[in-house]
């Protein structure tokens, strides 16, 4: 049917995958924070205290919802009094009912008391609380099992990287882009404004803007990531722009009447989003690294969001809790290393000049 | 060229004037205040009572708006005096000097520390591309340049200070020194060497790992240019086309890097310091913005502010010694 169809050349994204696919350290990277994605969409039934699913009076339920929002949970729990604890209550107020449990009966907020579970004693507390069979990666102070903690603050890494780098990156290639297409006193004003963006001691303005709020939460560490680490992109996008402004398919798309904003955003964006997308993704990596070590000193979201560098911030205070270093760290080490091979691999892919020394 | 550096000054003046303006808001309107936080916290009964506050507030001028109370410090920075700290009861250039020493010995070593192993390890690590050795040390460097420092701290105190206790291997915790000033010289050196090696440790793989690899990614596109071949060609030997032909040209990046690092040999890591209670400017930093001491707080905002705009400043003009072909018009 299609026999006349001229055959097309691959483009230039088909072209860098392939090429990105051809890595094996930056496919494992990919494969990892996939990884990490499923294991923060299905954090609820891989560990938590409420069942995944349900049978009760007839009906079914999947109160695990409400680890992401506390609405989410049914309220026909709490008007029967379970507050908060399934496994009996289910059993006591309706015999006929059944339940999927998570894989791991933890909770990320609390300490799970004794016999809750049938048979299973209560979380060991204070530095008695070594990984076991029963607490994966051991639990913290308070008794709180360190393992759910970590899956359910995978949520928080995950979403610290894309919002804030998002914010980022809008941010940066708008002032980039305005700044070395329209140049002039745009491009002055821009750069000026980066410059001095670039001055201001990062940690500082972030100390003082969350000392600021009255109740700072997750998503506003991520703004303020966003809001002050834009400036290399948009230094990079700017060159870019300065470069493919003077490009004979800009020059052509002008002739034909194009308004500047359709060739920002239609001719000269994709031409330079390769390059800029590099800087981004390790961008990533170090928003990651910024929550958590704001976490780590103290100055992440207030509990119970349950973030990685908070789990580290309690190992302060004991060191011989080992474990409560060791899980967090390595799994932030990794999550930054994955961000790091990936945008080393979209580099090597996207950048011409890196191909051809490959020969 | 004196027109240049005219233009740059005056930049770097507004620049100074927007950044202290900014976070001297910033700092004012954080909630409490450095007579508030501090006392009320350790002990409510030590808590002024409101005339006493009223009267404290005057002195230190903080019952006049934030833009005021801007004016009349920018006034005094003029003038030289950077003011006295609320919470320290000394005046901010005290503290600064006090502070600069023990930073610097932090990162001045492991900044030469890094430099002297970066160097041999990118110009190796070009020289032998592609071989099994090269990659596995290119494997480790990058695993190093994405390890949190944070978490490496935390390991090397687990390790050194809770599993070797009471080894000689034994490491101290925290601090910069255990000794009172008036023991012997030499034990004071020792002992202060002793708390340092952890700190220099953390901070020294961080740079290590991010130069080599600067220099190796210099150094590749450096060997691909047609100079090379024509050295190769005309027969110099590998290690003169490495030296002679290539790293020379590296030096124009390396040099700005050398300038951007400026700010931090001297602000110091907030974070290391943290963790190690070592007393330098980082932590100063941290802890003048708990304290809401907004004399400290702006005061170490100015010198950083004006470090960095000196190490671009700098890096700019060794551009121009590194490569004459370079001018700053």
């Amino acid at each position: 049917m299609n026999a006349s169809s001229p055959i097309r050349s691959s483009g230039f994204w088909a072209e860098a995958w392939r090429r990105f696919r051809r890595k094996p350290l930056a496919m494992a990277a990919l494969a990892f924070v996939s990884l990490l994605m499923l294991v923060a969409g299905l954090a609820p039934a891989i560990a938590g205290t409420k069942p995944v699913i349900c049978r009760y009076k007839g009906r079914l339920y999947a109160p695990c919802l409400g680890y992401f929002d506390r609405r989410l949970e049914p309220t026909i729990f709490a008007k029967d009094k379970f507050r908060g604890t399934y496994p009996r209550n289910l059993v006591e107020k309706d015999p006929g009912s059944w339940a999927v449990w998570p894989l791991v009966f933890q909770d990320p907020y609390r300490s799970v008391r004794d016999d809750e579970w049938p048979g299973r004693p209560a979380n060991p507390a204070r530095d008695e609380g070594r990984p076991s069979r029963i607490n994966l990666f051991g639990t913290d102070q308070a008794g709180v099992d360190v393992f759910a903690k970590m899956v359910h603050g995978t949520t928080i890494a995950l979403l610290v990287g894309f919002v804030s780098m998002g914010i980022a990156g809008s941010i940066g290639i708008v002032v980039g882009a305005l700044g070395g297409y329209l140049g002039g006193w745009v491009d002055m004003l821009t750069s000026r404004v980066t410059e001095i963006v670039m001055c201001i001691p990062t940690l500082v303005l972030i100390l003082s803007i969350m000392a600021l709020l009255e109740k700072p939460t997750i998503w506003h560490t991520m703004a303020i990531i966003g809001a002050t680490g834009w400036t290399g992109i948009a230094r990079l996008t700017r060159g870019e722009f300065l470069r493919l402004r003077q490009s004979e398919f800009v020059t052509a798309a002008r002739a034909t009447g194009a308004g500047p904003v359709r060739i920002m955003l239609r001719h000269i964006l994709p031409n330079a989003l390769a390059p800029i997308l590099v800087p981004i993704t390790f961008g990533i990596a170090s928003a990651i690294l910024t929550e958590s070590s704001l976490s780590f000193l103290g100055f992440g979201p207030p509990p119970p969001s349950a973030s990685w560098g908070s789990i580290l911030n309690d190992a302060r205070s004991n060191l011989s809790m080992w474990w409560l270093v060791v899980f967090p760290g390595v799994a932030i080490f990794l999550t930054v290393l994955a961000y790091n091979l990936i945008g080393e691999g979209l580099q090597e892919a996207t950048d011409p000049r890196l191909r051809e020394a490959r020969k | 060229m004196t027109t240049y550096l005219i233009r740059r000054l005056l930049f770097g003046v507004v620049t100074l004037l927007v950044i202290t303006c900014f976070v001297y808001g910033l700092a004012r309107n954080m909630p409490g205040t450095p007579l508030t936080v501090q006392l009320g916290e350790t002990d409510p009964s030590r808590k002024f009572n409101p005339e006493d506050l009223e009267r404290m507030k005057r002195i230190y001028g903080l019952d006049k708006p934030w833009p005021v109370g801007y004016a009349q410090w920018l006034g005094n920075v003029v003038q030289g005096d950077l003011g006295r700290s609320i919470s320290r009861k000394q005046p901010v250039a005290t503290l600064i000097a006090e502070r600069i020493g023990p930073t610097f010995l932090v990162s001045g070593t492991a900044l030469v520390l890094a430099w002297l192993a970066a160097i041999p390890l990118g110009l190796y690590a070009s020289a032998r591309s592609g071989t099994v050795d090269e990659r596995a040390t290119s494997l480790v460097l990058y695993v190093l340049y994405s390890f949190p420092t944070f978490v490496a701290a935390l390991f090397l105190q687990i390790i050194f200070a809770v599993w070797l206790r009471g080894t000689n291997w034994e490491l101290p915790l925290f601090g910069m020194t255990d000794l009172p000033a008036d023991a012997p010289l030499l034990v004071r050196i020792t002992d202060i060497a002793r708390h340092a090696i952890l700190p220099v440790t953390c901070q020294t793989y961080v740079s290590l790992a991010y130069d080599s690899r600067f220099i190796k990614a210099n150094m590749e596109e450096a060997v691909r240019q047609d100079y090379i071949r024509t050295a190769r060609a005309k027969g110099a030997g590998p290690w003169r086309v490495l030296f002679r032909h290539a790293f020379r040209n590296t030096l124009i990046p390396l040099v700005t890097l050398l300038g951007l690092s400026l700010p931090g040999l001297i602000g110091g890591s907030v974070i290391i310091e943290q963790i190690f209670t070592w007393p330098g400017m980082g932590r100063l930093f941290f802890e003048s913005i708990r304290e809401r001491d907004y004399p400290t707080i702006m005061g170490l905002t100015l010198m950083f502010s004006m470090l960095t705009l000196a190490g671009q400043l700098l890096a700019d003009l060794l551009y121009c010694v590194v490569d004459p072909r370079v001018s700053v018009e």
